[in-house]
């Protein structure tokens, strides 16, 4: 576990001004400091909860909000079915735990982990947990006044966590198979970016590019 | 602005959807039988869903992303250390940034 917290703790450093980020918007969208925290807390999705922010309005309308994190969360679904054959090892408790800690970051970084240690959790349950505890903090900072801090742009923040799924994929791309598969899912997501609502085309896309592999193989 | 209540249960809400998001996956895997064809479906699921969140925020942003994240993927197949790689594509932007406002 502690090997997961030290891997994902350059990433989760970065995490800190997005965090920051957050604060700062949800007290400009009324949220009292007390309320963004405990989102972050207790949501732990920068998408989903910058998402809310749009929502923040006197009525609430509550349906249409959840029914737009549950699209840009669909890939959870995804992600905890690609972790299944591991996850369902454990326990329903240990797995519920983990699980609440999944989140793009310590996915990305676990596949391969998981594969080499049969199954260990441990790295991909430290690797949340240090996560979440940057990010709440980050949120924190922020609503305590963050606007002093400056731009994300200024020192390359805003690239960060996009440059580490890069990362990641870059790593798989060593595997001859995964090639096409993720020029389709590529593709299929930056194309339909403009006629899907956020969220539903990366599992559009997610899908298409596994239904490619699982076609090719098959030949 | 939303009341404490109505506050409470929209944060409540979300905080409900994106965990039940995060556990559903599994939980329905665990009612099916697995299969070399079904773990070789979720193995290219997993790296497409991250190539499609490349995908997706390089074609929100623009050069800049797409400059850094070219860098960044080289530097990891070059280096193998996803820090460097994260490094030098954040470098890239920031001087991009700089030579660009």
């Amino acid at each position: 576990m502690l090997r997961g917290m030290r891997r994902l703790l350059p990433v989760a450093v970065f995490v800190i001004p997005f965090g920051i980020a957050f604060g700062v918007a949800a007290v400009e969208r009324g949220l009292s400091a007390t309320q963004a925290v405990v989102m972050s807390a207790f949501v732990f999705s920068g998408t989903a909860q910058f998402a809310a922010l749009d929502f923040w309005r006197e009525p609430i309308a509550f349906l249409s909000l959840g029914l737009v994190v549950l699209a840009l969360n669909g890939r959870h679904i995804i992600m905890s079915a690609a972790l299944s054959p591991w996850l369902n090892r454990v326990g329903i408790g240990r797995r519920l735990l983990v699980l609440g800690f999944l989140s793009d970051a310590n996915f990305a970084d676990s596949r391969s982990g998981l594969k080499d240690s049969d199954g260990d959790l441990g790295p991909m349950l430290g690797g949340g947990i240090v996560l979440w505890m940057t990010w709440v903090t980050g949120t924190a900072i922020g609503v305590l006044g963050g606007s002093v801090l400056g731009h994300p742009e200024t020192f390359g923040f805003d690239v960060v966590m996009v440059c580490f799924f890069a990362a990641v994929v870059a790593r798989h791309l060593q595997q001859a198979s995964n090639v096409v598969p993720v020029i389709v899912a590529a593709m299929v997501a930056a194309l339909t970016l403009e006629w899907l609502p956020l969220g539903w085309n990366i599992i559009l896309a997610a899908l298409a590019g596994a239904l490619t592999a699982v076609f090719r193989s098959a030949r | 602005m939303p009341g404490d209540l109505a506050a409470l249960l929209a944060i409540a809400l979300v905080a409900l959807v994106t965990y039940g998001s995060r556990i559903a996956g599994a939980l329905i895997m665990s009612r099916i039988e697995t299969s070399p064809r079904i773990s070789q479906f979720l193995d290219a699921l997993a790296v497409s869903v991250v190539a499609a969140l490349v995908a997706s925020i390089a074609a929100r942003g623009g050069l800049k992303e797409i400059a850094a994240i070219v860098l960044a993927s080289a530097v990891m197949i070059g280096t193998r250390s996803a820090t460097w790689a994260m490094l030098t594509g954040m470098l890239c932007a920031a001087a991009w940034t700089a030579l660009t406002t």
